[in-house]
């Protein structure tokens, strides 16, 4: 509700100062993904949300539309609304961002209002397919998060020293929304509090590097109430009638719930685009402290080699893990029945691990447009989803 | 004859093949190949520190276009539209304009001080100056 009522103030303050400048050009942009795509796995389920593990054709699984409006509003002002539709939504049009910018000098351009949350280096264009060579962006990191848009004011700058080039953001917002949670079958509320983010990137020729972080304080929501202490209240029963006080069951909460807890994401990497050979790595690194979530660490590697002008293909490996080991919130919880119960909990939330190799094509017929393929095999700890393999072709074009 | 025939093919072929980076005759910036690139890729936003830079293109289909794509910006039609995509739809930036053909960049460039644009070799008229030839 908050971010449809920020949308629409944004959407009334752009219209309202373009009644007092009508002069002011609107330039049209968008991106588009059509793409078919088959998915199937030994254990019945897709290993990623978005797709179905029947192995049939789907037009709409990965398909979206996105159109940008950008007026210029003179003096460095600027408004800027992205509308997409996604064949997930079927095809439902949302406004995911919108917001006012304003360049405070040729080097650093402020903005407010609803953007991408650059949580990892690509999140902020993920969805533009035409950018990357891949026929998906590797899910290990680009999980498809929930909180890929955020509400807050950003400042974006660039430098240049000689023949180096650093681009840096930094960002203040909140968030708040719903996300599937595998563990209760059903969309949980939480939200993002306070979220600082920074990331950088420096440049020069052939190689980039960059890193980037955030942190937030969780705000738990549904997460809290149905999927952590919900799930487990029949045990938290069973504590009490063992004989657990009400202090050892408050100590058990403390320890698992998210809420109030700080949330840490990072991210690290390269790019390499020397003659005909690419190579992109990253690391991403994130979690929720002293909580039930344990980390997860991922990452992918990939290789391309450029066939004559218009063509590359790519070989990449991903990896996804999560740190069931680190049992160091387990600390304070003094009833044995509890402990029991937090530890399970950590297992039954980081019940997902997998890796994959994949082989992409891609193909620039035209200035504006890719036709890409993908064939991505891997292996789920999930027993319901176990080895799995995702196959698609499709073209994303810009305009 | 054949010698001089071949010769004139030549010359014009290399001729048609090359590019010049022209801005307004005021301008007295000193840029190398590198800084120009860094500037089409919006990656340099000024010319000495101060006055905003206003980097001009042509359109894809201009054979000038590719020439400069390949020679200074070491980059593909489909690379560059990738690249620019990235800051397009991050709200980072925004390609430069691209015009028709010479003449609307030589004029835009005679106008405005804080323009460069780059024209076919040998196509630059007095109002502008070319800075280099690639």
């Amino acid at each position: 509700m908050k971010s449809n009522n920020a949308v629409k103030l944004l959407i009334g303050g752009a219209l309202a100062s373009c009644s007092f400048c009508s002069y002011a050009d609107v330039v049209f942009n968008g991106f588009a993904s059509l793409r078919a795509t088959s998915a199937d796995s030994d254990g019945g389920t897709s290993a990623f949300p978005t797709h179905k593990a029947d192995g049939d054709i789907s037009f709409s699984d990965e398909s979206l539309f996105a159109l940008q409006a950008r007026t210029d509003l003179g003096e460095g002002l600027s408004a800027t609304i992205q509308i997409m539709a996604e064949g997930t939504e079927d095809f439902d049009a949302e406004a995911r961002w919108a917001y006012i910018s304003y360049e405070l000098s040729p080097q650093h351009t402020i903005s407010m209002g609803r953007f991408a949350n650059p949580s990892f280096y690509q999140s902020e264009y993920q969805n533009v397919g035409f950018t990357n060579n891949f026929g998906r962006l590797p899910r290990a990191v680009y999980a498809g998060f929930d909180f890929s848009t955020i509400e807050g004011i950003a400042l974006d700058s660039n430098f240049t020293f000689g023949d180096y080039s650093l681009v840096t953001k930094v960002l203040y917002g909140n968030w708040d929304g719903t996300t599937f949670l595998a563990a209760t079958q059903n969309d949980e509320t939480f939200g993002f509090k306070d979220e600082i983010s920074v990331r950088v990137e420096l440049s020069k020729d052939w190689w980039t590097v960059f890193a980037g972080f955030f942190m937030v304080e969780i705000e738990g929501g549904s997460v809290d109430s149905n999927a952590i202490l919900g799930a487990t209240k029949s045990a938290v029963e069973l504590a009490v009638s063992q004989g657990a006080t009400a202090q050892q069951v408050t100590e058990y909460e403390n320890a698992v719930i998210w809420g109030g807890k700080d949330g840490l994401y990072g991210y690290s990497g390269f790019h390499i685009d020397y003659e005909k050979f690419i190579v992109d790595f990253e690391f991403a690194n994130y979690g929720v402290e002293d909580s039930s979530d344990g980390f997860n660490r991922a990452w992918y590697t990939a290789f391309g080699y450029r066939l004559m002008d218009k063509t590359i293909v790519t070989v990449h490996h991903e990896k996804s893990i999560q740190d069931e080991g680190d049992l160091e919130f387990l600390k304070g919880i003094s009833h044995p029945t509890l402990f029991a119960t937090a530890k399970a909990l950590r297992n039954t939330l980081s019940l997902r691990e997998f890796d994959a190799i994949g082989v992409s094509v891609r193909y620039d017929f035209h200035s504006n447009a890719a036709f890409k393929f993908q064939y991505l095999s891997g292996e789920d700890t999930r027993p319901n989803v176990q080895d799995f393999t995702v196959l698609s072709a499709g073209v994303d074009i810009v305009f | 004859m054949k010698a001089i025939l071949l010769t004139t093919v030549l010359m014009l072929s290399t001729s048609a093949l090359a590019v010049d980076v022209v801005v307004h005759p005021s301008n007295n910036a000193a840029l190398d190949k590198g800084k120009i690139e860094q500037i089409f890729l919006g990656k340099l936003k000024t010319f000495d520190g101060s006055a905003k830079v206003i980097p001009i293109s042509q359109v894809d289909s201009n054979p000038v276009t590719e020439e400069f794509n390949t020679k200074v910006v070491g980059r593909s039609a489909s690379q560059l539209k990738a690249y620019w995509s990235k800051l397009l739809f991050t709200g980072k930036g925004q390609p430069p304009k691209s015009m028709a053909n010479d003449q609307e960049v030589m004029k835009l460039v005679a106008d405005n001080p804080n323009v460069i644009g780059y024209v076919t070799s040998g196509s630059a008229d007095g109002n502008v100056k070319v800075l280099m030839s690639f």
